[in-house]
């Protein structure tokens, strides 16, 4: 069960039959999906000369009936309508037509109704309907992601469109997994006890037939949580450097717009960044910002000592030898100064911002006790100069998350303190949040105090002392995967959905967040499944959140809930 | 990974569909099929592709079957080209093996069949690249964009091999300087060895005719050398010709692991745009690295200006290389100026 390889394999599936040069046709989703885990080179080897999203394809009416189409999208109504007008009027040679995920009988009939010049060779679903992003962590880049946190009467169609999204994703992982799994979610979101709902009726009832592998093994499990159970993690800065890159500049699809940081020559101004091309970043996606900075360090050390062998050159073997060198001399380069470049500009932004100070606070209110401190350590922030309006909201939502019950009338202050330091926040916003993922609303124990033996382990784990004060952070996530290793995942807070219940203990755990992942969990789960404790786990989410993300979805969705409370 | 095949039941509505259909068909025959392009090639390995069996559609106004576009042959061709190109290198390849087996006399042969098989591969990498050139023209958008996927594709292909027959001869090479150094190294050597490299000649001599047969054998190795030394040359201008080849083709190839290598990229710019920076970025790279690494006074040149750079090269290195001293000095001021002239075109 690695995400990464299937996603490969069905590409390279629908590919190696068809002989002869090939035009590839994706969508705005599933190319997404087919980028991050294909290269360009590698379907050029494929002899796939041209790729195209399937609503500009149609913008050309010249005939290319030397080439033969290959199809892949997600069975939309849109992306029906666009082949419809397509086949009507053929270009290519011929029509492979692959779907990420099950067609329903309408779907097909319109297809089959629109292909009058019978070009279509062969209708397929291969269940690459997710974006693998790494080998254990997947995303859905669900549009709209702040509907989860609206209440369903808001805006029903849309909301079902957002579950169907994500029941669509679900049951293609399994499907490309051939399992099916018995299906847990967190009692107290709606949201995720819908999804929950609707996928194990579409796994066992709808399409029974389909997930039906006859496996005698211990079913997989499917966890769906609320990201509302842990609204503490995207709220932090991170010191990872997979997490910071994306926290600081932003991680799309594997890959790092720098045009907003600073000025780059073209070929700088987007760069890749992905564990499975990228040797270093595979080492060191995990390790802290200080490691980060010996390890490059190396790496330069390294390119230096090739360079200056290469700077040797005294005969024409050493001339060959180069020349022979030169394109991985080239390519080395090239890492080593993206991976500088990276590092540069997040150090610019932790000094012009004062993450230092900024996130050792965060992470003692994330993670110790002790009210008064951290109500005059926010408070010092709030009147610190240098730190940014975001910086500053987010400590406050931080401290209200923590300290919602105990102090309601310094977090008063607070709130006020935050309206006349950083006006241009709509005031309410830290208070939606807390109506949101207040105390009352979540499901777990967010803070380890709830919870006698969790208060016990804090506690020991205050008198270790910790490395590193800006890593001591542990997302829920951790503390789940922890009792379902252990087998103590309390059914009152996880309930099964329908009579399907785990027989023994699940090999393979899919956990997924509505709402969207970070990436420090992603790490989380990285580092768990290296303990090979026997169980594997696989995230994914609707979206990959960074604290602005989250923030924006948060705003979208107080927006929309304020302007519609009149209505309703 | 589980997939379900949906082909049968959509062909079951299809041809549910068609015997409705039917009578209306007729009506819309004719109406401005695609063109055809014609070639004026006869003779083409390409099956036009045709789905259509015309069997049961010929009375329906069905696409005209599109010839593909001339330069389809044009890369064909270059396909065909690098396939004889890398048998020929997998006989080179046995000829070296044989050629660097010990023996005396008879070498010719083999010497004239390596010559005539290097000058055959390089032959075919020079004319398969200049005709890789025909391949990007202009004309429509999405046409001129698979040409010139179709060329980055050749072109990978085409460095690949240029890189492996550029490795077998630098190892071809190393072997025999290593044996020329040996056989002019003294006789020690080659009397330590001689089990190995002469068998049928020392077979049976004996202490008294030592120092004639040594002599001869002096001359003879003498002789050999000088052999030796014009073959070495001859790869060299082999490998010469290989960097020309390999510095032209890297403007196309596409460096992996990078951005430009990313699908969702590829279609985001169009790739005339991102190939001609592309050109230009190694152009300046290349320049700038043979530079770097081959100039002992780079610290005072790297100050200058990046235009300056290109024309200071050439004193430098030029003075440098007069004080290098070894065998091999002229061929690699030859292979320094063709590699400074050919960042300059």
């Amino acid at each position: 069960m690695v995400l990464v390889s299937s996603v490969r394999d069905y590409v390279n599936r629908m590919l190696q039959d068809i002989s002869g040069m090939k035009v590839l046709i994706l969508d705005s989703q599933t190319v997404s999906a087919v980028s991050v885990v294909y290269s360009q080179s590698e379907l050029l080897q494929k002899e796939v000369f041209l790729v195209e999203l399937v609503d500009a394809i149609s913008m050309s009416k010249e005939s290319m009936s030397h080439l033969k189409a290959v199809y892949f999208l997600r069975p939309t109504s849109e992306n029906i309508q666009h082949l419809k007008r397509q086949l009507a009027k053929p270009r290519f040679g011929e029509y492979n037509l692959f779907f990420s995920n099950m067609l329903n009988s309408t779907q097909l009939h319109i297809l089959a109704d629109s292909d009058e010049h019978e070009v279509v060779q062969q209708v397929q679903e291969f269940f690459a309907d997710f974006v693998a992003i790494d080998p254990y962590h997947f995303t859905l880049n669900t549009p709209s992601n702040h509907m989860y946190m609206l209440p369903a009467v808001i805006d029903p169609p849309n909301l079902q469109n957002y579950c169907d999204r994500i029941v669509d994703g679900l049951a293609a992982i399994f499907l490309a997994f051939k399992r099916r799994p018995v299906i847990r979610y967190s009692r107290t979101s709606d949201i995720a006890k819908r999804i929950a709902h609707e996928a194990s009726k579409l796994m066992y009832q709808q399409e029974s037939g389909l997930f039906d592998f006859r496996r005698t093994e211990i079913s997989p499990l499917l966890l769906v949580i609320d990201r509302r159970d842990d609204p503490v993690t995207p709220l932090l800065n991170q010191w990872t450097y997979q997490a910071m890159v994306h926290e600081l500049i932003g991680i799309k699809d594997n890959k790092v717009d720098l045009g907003n940081v600073g000025k780059f020559s073209k070929d700088q101004q987007e760069v890749v960044l992905s564990s499975e091309q990228d040797a270093f970043f595979k080492a060191n996606m995990y390790e802290n910002f200080g490691d980060i900075g010996m390890s490059i360090k190396r790496m330069v050390d390294d390119f230096q000592q090739v360079a200056k062998s290469n700077q040797n050159i005294q005969t024409i073997e050493d001339m060959a030898k180069f020349v022979d060198n030169y394109p991985e001399y080239r390519k080395m380069q090239g890492n080593v100064s993206k991976h500088v470049t990276l590092v540069t500009e997040m150090s610019k932004i932790v000094e012009e911002r004062k993450l230092m100070l900024v996130s050792q606070t965060e992470q003692e209110l994330a993670c110790n006790g002790g009210q008064g401190a951290a109500f005059e350590a926010v408070t010092n922030l709030l009147n610190n100069e240098s730190v940014s309006d975001i910086d500053r909201l987010r400590l406050v939502m931080l401290y209200a998350l923590r300290y919602e019950k105990e102090s309601p009338v310094q977090l008063m202050q607070l709130f006020n303190k935050l309206a006349s330091r950083s006006p241009k926040y709509k005031p309410g916003l830290v208070q939606f949040l807390l109506k949101q993922a207040g105390v009352d609303r979540r499901t777990g124990d967010l803070y380890g105090n709830r919870d006698i033996l969790n208060i016990a382990r804090n506690m020991a784990r205050g008198l270790k002392g910790v490395e590193n004060v800006y890593t001591q952070h542990q997302p829920l996530l951790f503390q789940t995967m922890e009792s379902i290793t252990k087998g103590r995942l309390r059914d009152v807070d996880y309930p099964f959905v329908g009579n399907h219940f785990q027989q023994g203990r699940p090999q393979e755990v899919v956990i997924f967040i509505v709402g969207g992942t970070t990436y420090e969990e992603s790490r989380s789960v990285a580092l768990q499944n290296s303990l090979n404790s026997g169980i594997r786990f696989i995230l994914g989410g609707s979206s990959l959140l960074n604290s602005k993300s989250f923030l924006k979805d948060l705003e979208e969705a107080q927006r929309i809930s304020r302007s519609s409370t009149g209505v309703v | 990974m589980a997939t379900r095949n949906r082909t049968f039941m959509f062909k079951r509505y299809r041809d549910a569909l068609k015997t409705v259909r039917l009578p209306s068909y007729t009506s819309d025959a004719g109406g401005g099929g695609p063109v055809i392009e014609m070639t004026n090639k006869q003779t083409r390995s390409y099956a036009p592709l045709s789905t259509i069996d015309p069997g049961t559609s010929s009375f329906v106004g069905t696409p005209t079957v599109g010839l593909p576009p001339a330069w389809v042959d044009v890369s064909e061709e270059i396909a065909a080209n690098i396939q004889r190109a890398r048998s020929k290198l997998s006989e080179l390849s046995k000829a070296h093996a044989k050629a660097l087996m010990p023996s005396f006399g008879d070498g010719k042969e083999d010497q004239h069949r390596i010559e005539a098989l290097t000058y055959v591969v390089t032959d075919l990498l020079k004319k398969s690249e200049k005709r890789l050139r025909k391949l990007s023209a202009g004309g429509p958008l999405e046409d001129s964009t698979i040409r010139k996927n179709v060329q980055r594709s050749l072109a990978t292909d085409l460095q690949s091999l240029s890189v492996e027959l550029r490795r077998k001869q630098s190892h071809y090479l190393k072997c025999l300087q290593q044996q020329q150094k040996e056989s002019s190294d003294g006789v020690d050597l080659e009397m330590n060895d001689s089990g190995k490299h002469s068998k049928s000649e020392d077979d049976g001599f004996d202490g008294l005719g030592f120092s004639e047969h040594q002599m001869a054998k002096l001359k003879k190795s003498e002789a050999f050398s000088m052999e030796r030394e014009r073959e070495i040359q001859q790869v060299g201008e082999s490998v010469n010709e290989l960097a020309q080849i390999m510095k032209d083709l890297s403007a196309l190839v596409i460096d992996q692991g990078t951005i430009i290598d990313r699908i969702d990229y590829n279609i985001q710019n169009v790739a005339a745009t991102v190939d001609e920076g592309l050109k230009q970025l190694q152009k300046v790279a290349f320049v700038s690295i043979i530079f770097f690494h081959l100039s002992p006074s780079r610290a005072k040149s790297e100050t200058r200006g990046n235009g300056n750079v290109r024309y200071s090269t050439c004193g430098p290195v030029l003075s440098d290389v007069g004080s290098l001293n070894h065998q091999g000095d002229s061929l690699l001021i030859l292979l320094l100026f063709n590699i400074i002239n050919m960042s300059d075109a």
